[in-house]
């Protein structure tokens, strides 16, 4: 029988501005917590998958596994990839083909220390030919929410609804980062904060639509399901993940406003873990901006495609901490999301399964999920550029 | 520091928004490519060249970018999407230009989104004062507004002429003006240059013309503002017109060269332009030249400011050849002497000009002398000439000229530009020629006299012929229709200085 791939420990530092630190500093603290949890030491690890977006744009490093090798002192297989989710896929295969069995997955990104001039670096990575026509990270965003408008044909008292709920999910982020320890930003927000500040900016999205650039670390160990048993009482298996790709430019992709790599992953990753929607209650989004969001709901399945406005709309009249989908309750960015979260990245999709990790093994604290159908699944979506490249991840507290 | 290679390859793209078209299935591409997605191997060889240059786009959806990212900041704020072309087939982002947004502006995007918009060749963003200058045609401007979309069709060439002339001509000026009593003055937006006009004006003489751009076998690019010490216009404008014949290789079978000489950079060469294509072993059907400045000046209360009232910003083209004339060049006669009234020093920014000796023994004595002597030479009487056209540095010199060789206001006037758009430097009489032949009947004669300090003056004597009427219509640009149009914007002093000084 084929290996199932078991996170047994997770670890990751708070989000935000680590002025003082270095890089390696970060992926230290965050791959401390994880070993300690797991009660491994260094040499227990067989291969470490890292992932970082631009350290060599950023901080100027490059052979970023031979920092790694240095600071842990280990002369195992190290790769790096782009994403967390990337690296863990890397991770996950390799486990599943019997290569390895305890390995490490690492993300670590270092946003702040070229705050200047990360803004022309993240356009020009995530879509050239947009940047050199004047397009700005925060951009595609807008023109992604303008098409679904004119697409739907929303005016009037629809697209003043739509225009609310994408502020109730910024302020749902917000009011789920309180309760989050790592979060960026622990601060409640008013919908009256986003809606001004987009009229401030006088664009469809303003400073609280989007996420942060932010600093930080996330590390998960990471085996097969024989050796988890051995490692953690409660491993959390990864039951199915898949990724899609897509073209760079984003005005040259078919659809404007929606992501097909979501679309695709989703349904693989669905296939895969052998589970369908209706088992699905926790989502870990990638709310680059409150419009990704939205259209992710709609991308996955979740909601119907041009319609997720309005059941987070009708949701957020009086939200506890779930949007209500036809009866059905939707648990999304139980950390507070990209949003309040923070950003980093190369570790934000570890923040992300960092998150369904203590869901599932019930260790969330005050975040956690009190769900009426009992928690047994988990699905997190992180995205590459501006949805170039999509991965899903289906997380279960239990084997198939 | 910007990586030339890089910079090459965004412009040969960007510049003419090159694509691609499968032949099999109609599967459009911006950007060149050996295969179709749809088709896989069989498109092989199948792909056909395109390019968007000439099109007319979509402003399919738009928000507002008011933090650019650090190369665009000298934009400010601006109107940024996507464009589609071919109803959808091929979309690209790009940046509405000759646009600008107030600061307190609310923009309703769904008043910009749907409407027609044609793509505008400008310099792509900021770089170092010592990197290749990138440009890119991802900007926009409004089909509906200042610049309409035009079509770009080939005539058959129906007759040869046995002397050579102007076969098609266009001038360029911003959408932009300053006003300072009776004259107004053009301004380049934020992102032209003396090349980015010297292009415009050459692809406007192009569609006026009819001629197709691979018999144009030489270009000449007169400027005193080219934003390059060493580096052509001309080779610009022929990559991005796509002047004479291609291969694979994308080097141009055209010759390319600059010229300088104060403001008859340009005018210097129609003779040498004419010659060439007169000359059977030449090889060269057309020939055009172009006279292109954002005129130099100090800022007011420095040395050299007085020129800050009088300088405009412009360019025209002239292709020269031998079929379909519409004004055969009669004959010529140029005289230089070493006179310093106007230079800049290698290195300055401004130029330097020599105050009330300017005007006699500069302008005035060059420009009488040529004007005269050539008239001499075809045996002309004022009387004879219907359109006289002189270099116009301000309103007051070229009428004056004009006055003592005889002329009268109806022979002058039409020609007098300088008011609408300022002293456009090497453009200056290009500009007034071009205003000419916008309204000049068949069996005109008209005169021009450049004057370049340094100094020198090159006139000429044209004589229309009956297609100038059929090929009127080809145009809608005008010199009038940019002179009087209901979208040009006026700006204060402090923004012309900004708009003048570029990215």
């Amino acid at each position: 029988m084929q290996n199932l791939p078991a996170i047994v420990a997770a670890g990751r530092t708070k989000f935000g501005e680590h002025y003082e630190k270095e890089p390696e500093k970060l992926i230290e603290e965050s791959w401390l917590k994880a070993s300690i949890e797991a009660n491994l030491e260094r040499k227990d690890i067989e291969a470490c998958y890292l992932s970082d977006y631009f350290l060599p744009i950023t901080n100027k490093l490059g052979l970023e596994e031979g920092f790694l090798s240095e600071l842990t002192e280990l002369h195992v297989p190290m790769e790096v990839t782009r994403s967390f989710s990337s690296a863990l896929t890397n991770a996950c295969n390799a486990i599943i083909a019997g290569r390895h069995d305890v390995v490490l997955v690492g993300g670590i990104e270092k946003m702040t220390d070229r705050w200047d001039k990360i803004r022309d670096d993240l356009m020009l990575l995530e879509d050239p030919w947009s940047f050199y026509a004047g397009c700005t990270p925060e951009a595609n965003h807008e023109l992604m929410l303008r098409a679904y408008i004119r697409k739907y044909g929303l005016k009037g008292e629809d697209l003043e609804k739509l225009n609310v709920a994408l502020a109730q999910i910024s302020v749902n982020n917000h009011l789920h980062g309180m309760k989050n320890e790592f979060a960026q930003y622990q601060r409640k927000i008013t919908v009256e904060n986003v809606l001004n500040a987009r009229k401030e900016a006088r664009k469809p999205l303003g400073l609280y639509d989007f996420a942060p650039i932010s600093d930080g670390a996330a590390t998960l160990i990471l085996s097969s399901d024989k050796t988890a048993k051995k490692l953690t009482a409660k491993p959390v298996y990864i039951q199915g993940f898949s990724s899609a790709t897509d073209f760079l430019t984003f005005p040259a992709r078919d659809d404007l406003t929606h992501f097909i790599v979501t679309r695709i992953a989703m349904r693989n990753a669905l296939k895969m873990a052998g589970v369908t929607l209706k088992d699905l209650q926790l989502l870990e989004l990638y709310d680059q901006s409150t419009i990704m969001e939205m259209v992710s709901l709609e991308d996955m399945g979740f909601c119907e495609t041009g319609k997720a406005w309005k059941d987070i709309f009708e949701s957020c009249q009086d939200y506890k901490d779930y949007y209500d989908v036809n009866g059905k309750q939707l648990f999304v960015n139980m950390n507070g999301g990209l949003k309040a979260d923070g950003n980093p990245l190369g570790a934000t999709g570890g923040a992300q399964i960092f998150e369904v990790f203590r869901q599932l093994r019930r260790e969330a604290g005050e975040r956690q999920v009190k769900s009426n159908e009992g928690l047994e699944h988990g699905c997190v979506l992180e995205l590459e550029g501006f949805g170039t490249k999509g991965y899903i991840y289906v997380l279960g507290s239990e084997k198939k | 520091m910007s990586s030339e290679p890089i910079e090459r390859r965004v412009s040969y793209l960007g510049d003419r928004l090159r694509g691609t078209r499968c032949q099999i299935c109609g599967k459009e591409y911006f950007e060149i490519r050996d295969y179709c997605g749809n088709c896989g191997r069989k498109s092989f060889g199948k792909m056909l060249d395109t390019d968007l240059f000439y099109e007319k786009g979509e402003l399919e959806v738009c928000t507002l970018v008011n933090e650019p990212t650090n190369k665009f900041m000298k934009l400010g704020s601006y109107v940024y999407g996507i464009v589609s072309f071919h109803d959808g087939k091929i979309r690209v982002p790009g940046r509405l230009t000759d646009h600008m947004v107030k600061c307190d502006e609310d923009i309703d995007f769904s008043n910009l989104e749907g409407r027609p918009v044609t793509p505008r060749f400008r310099r792509r963003y900021s770089v170092d004062k010592n990197d290749v200058i990138p440009t890119i045609s991802l900007t926009f401007t409004f089909a509906d507004e200042y610049y309409p979309h035009q079509n770009h069709s080939f005539l058959k060439p129906r007759k040869e002429y046995d002397v050579a002339g102007i076969v098609g001509y266009g001038c360029y000026s911003s959408r932009f003006r300053i006003k300072e009593g009776n004259m107004q003055r053009a301004i380049p937006f934020i992102d032209e240059d003396a090349i980015t006009a010297a292009v415009e004006a050459g692809k406007l003489a192009l569609i006026h013309s009819g001629i197709n751009n691979s018999r144009v076998g030489k270009i000449y690019v007169g400027s005193e503002s080219n934003p390059y010490a060493v580096k052509p216009i001309a080779s610009k404008v022929a990559q991005v017109l796509r002047l004479g014949e291609e291969d694979e290789d994308d080097v141009q079978g055209v010759d390319a060269v600059d010229t300088e000489f104060a403001c008859k950079a340009a005018t210097s060469v129609f003779k040498d332009a004419v010659s060439l294509v007169n000359y059977s072993g030449s090889n060269v059907d057309n020939a055009m030249v172009i006279g292109a400045d954002n005129s130099q000046s100090a800022p007011r209360d420095c040395p050299g400011g007085e020129l800050d009232l009088f300088v405009g910003y412009g360019a025209a083209a002239f292709i020269f050849g031998k079929n379909d004339v519409i004004a055969e060049v009669e004959g010529w006669y140029s005289c230089t002497s070493d006179t310093p009234d106007f230079w800049r020093r290698d290195g300055e920014a401004f130029p330097m000009h020599g105050g009330r000796f300017t005007g006699d023994p500069a302008y005035f004595k060059h420009v009488r002398k040529a004007s005269k002597k050539l008239m001499e030479r075809l045996g002309l009487q004022a009387g004879d000439i219907d359109y006289f056209v002189a270099h116009q540095p301000n309103a007051q010199f070229p009428v004056k000229v004009a006055k003592e060789l005889g002329f009268k206001e109806e022979q002058y006037l039409p020609s007098l530009q300088v008011v609408k758009f300022g002293n456009t430097y090497s453009g200056a009489s290009p500009v007034g020629l071009a205003a000419v032949l916008d309204v000049a009947k068949p069996d005109s004669r008209i005169l021009v006299a450049s004057y370049g300090s340094g100094a020198g003056s090159d006139a000429y004597s044209l004589l229309t012929t009956s297609q100038i009427l059929e090929k009127r219509s080809r145009q809608k640009l005008t010199v009038k229709y940019q002179a009087e149009n209901p979208y040009l914007e006026y700006v204060d002093y402090t923004t012309y200085r900004r708009l003048k000084v570029g990215m």
